[in-house]
């Protein structure tokens, strides 16, 4: 038989293993006092069960079921080994890179000093180029330099002319106000040199003792003498500026004047050597100059 | 990958150093290249110059002169005579060439010029009386 129990609120009858009353819910004391030492009973079992449990298995699968204190536990542990095991990586990379920085360092300093000292070197052989100031100077002064070289055409003085030009670089780099003489500079050019081999013949040392270089001469000028009359018959055509065509032509008489003078010829004699080869040239001038 | 690289950097700073090292010396031969004793070309065309005129050798200076008017168009410390007496002799060529011409007008120019010159020459003077010499005995 079923012992009962009667509810001290609301008298209703009820069985002794309810822990309230099934109709106003007062607790019944003995019955919940009971109930609860049930379920520590529960509790202490399954804590048993599961350290039981967590001495067999791994870690990570115990670890959802265990209770807090025991989870922060064993990450402390877990991030004790992480910690550990960084800081030997972080050890073992620090001695391996030791001195990288140093080396680095001096690789650089040494590769400056190498580029320092061959620039420094470099300065010290430099000789000046007085060329390159010549041609600065002439493109500043470019058109005072052809007034100066148009006096020197007007004056009739073409081996002046000539040197102003190759002494201020402006026979192999006319600027842009020199275009006007390219003709009459040609011709110059080759009256130059022809003016000054005989200036050197003529001139020649009559010491038997020195040097003898009379047939060098006489050679370059038979070479020049054949080029100032090709550059001639081309540029006197090409001329369209009356002045310089005048100074052209003034070249040709002069030259056929100081010819005529040097190697005591007519101006018959100068067509004939004229015409003749430079070979014959040569010859025909050793013959009047050494008296052949 | 570390010990790769030190290796490789160790090489570099031995090469490295061994060009800076020669890098100093060039440095050294170049400073003593810049601050070599240069010998005047002046002073030594002096002598040469001396030996022309002790030889009548006016063509030679006349060369000298065509030579050294490339570069310098009016004469620069230490070429002062020669330029003078090439000047003379040119002027005195040309006078003997404008009376061929029949160009009054431009050998008078430049006998004004071998006047003046001649007047410039100073020790030596002698050398225009050489040069109307020579050019007279064409």
């Amino acid at each position: 038989m079923k012992s009962t129990i009667i509810c001290k609120t609301c008298g209703a009858e009820y069985d002794v293993s309810r822990v309230r009353c099934p109709y106003c819910g007062t607790a019944y004391a003995p019955a919940e006092e009971e109930e609860y030492m049930d379920r520590l009973e529960e509790i202490r079992e399954d804590l048993h069960r599961q350290v039981e449990k967590d001495n067999t298995q791994p870690e990570r699968k115990r670890s959802s079921a265990i209770p807090s204190e025991v989870h922060h536990a064993q990450n402390m542990r877990r991030f004790g080994r992480k910690y550990a095991a960084t800081e030997k990586e972080v050890n073992r990379f620090a001695r391996s890179v030791e001195g990288l920085g140093w080396k680095a360092a001096i690789l650089i300093v040494l590769l400056l000093g190498i580029i320092i000292t061959t620039v420094v070197s470099s300065m010290n052989y430099a000789d000046p180029d007085e060329d390159e100031a010549a041609r600065r100077d002439a493109e500043n002064h470019a058109a005072a330099y052809a007034e100066d070289a148009d006096g020197f055409l007007e004056r009739g003085e073409y081996t002046e002319y000539v040197s102003f030009l190759y002494a201020h670089e402006l026979m192999n780099f006319p600027p842009e106000e020199f275009q006007r003489f390219q003709r009459v500079q040609n011709v110059a050019r080759e009256y130059y040199e022809c003016i000054k081999l005989m200036e050197e013949m003529i001139l020649r040392s009559d010491d038997p003792e020195y040097f003898d270089g009379l047939d060098t001469d006489i050679r370059n000028f038979c070479m020049y003498l054949t080029g100032f009359c090709e550059t001639l018959e081309a540029q006197k055509s090409a001329e369209k500026d009356e002045k310089y065509l005048a100074n052209i032509l003034d070249m040709d008489t002069e030259l056929h004047a100081a010819m005529r003078a040097c190697f005591s010829m007519d101006e018959e004699g100068v067509r004939e050597l004229l015409d003749m080869s430079q070979t014959q040239k040569a010859v025909r001038i050793r013959e009047v100059l050494r008296h052949e | 990958m570390n010990k790769k690289l030190k290796v490789i950097l160790n090489i570099l700073i031995v090469v490295a150093s061994i060009v800076f090292f020669f890098c100093i010396i060039n440095l050294i031969l170049s400073i003593r290249y810049a601050n070599r004793d240069v010998e005047d070309p002046a002073e030594t065309y002096a002598g040469v110059f001396e030996y022309e005129l002790e030889h009548r050798a006016y063509g030679e200076i006349m060369g000298d002169y065509y030579v050294r008017r490339l570069d310098a168009f009016t004469p620069e410390a230490g070429y002062e005579d020669l330029y003078r007496v090439a000047e003379y002799a040119h002027s005195a060529f040309m006078i003997m060439v404008c009376e061929e011409k029949n160009d009054p007008e431009k050998a008078s120019l430049y006998g004004k010029k071998a006047e003046s010159l001649r007047s410039e020459l100073g020790a030596y003077a002698y050398t225009a009386d050489e040069v109307d010499e020579m050019i007279g005995k064409r």
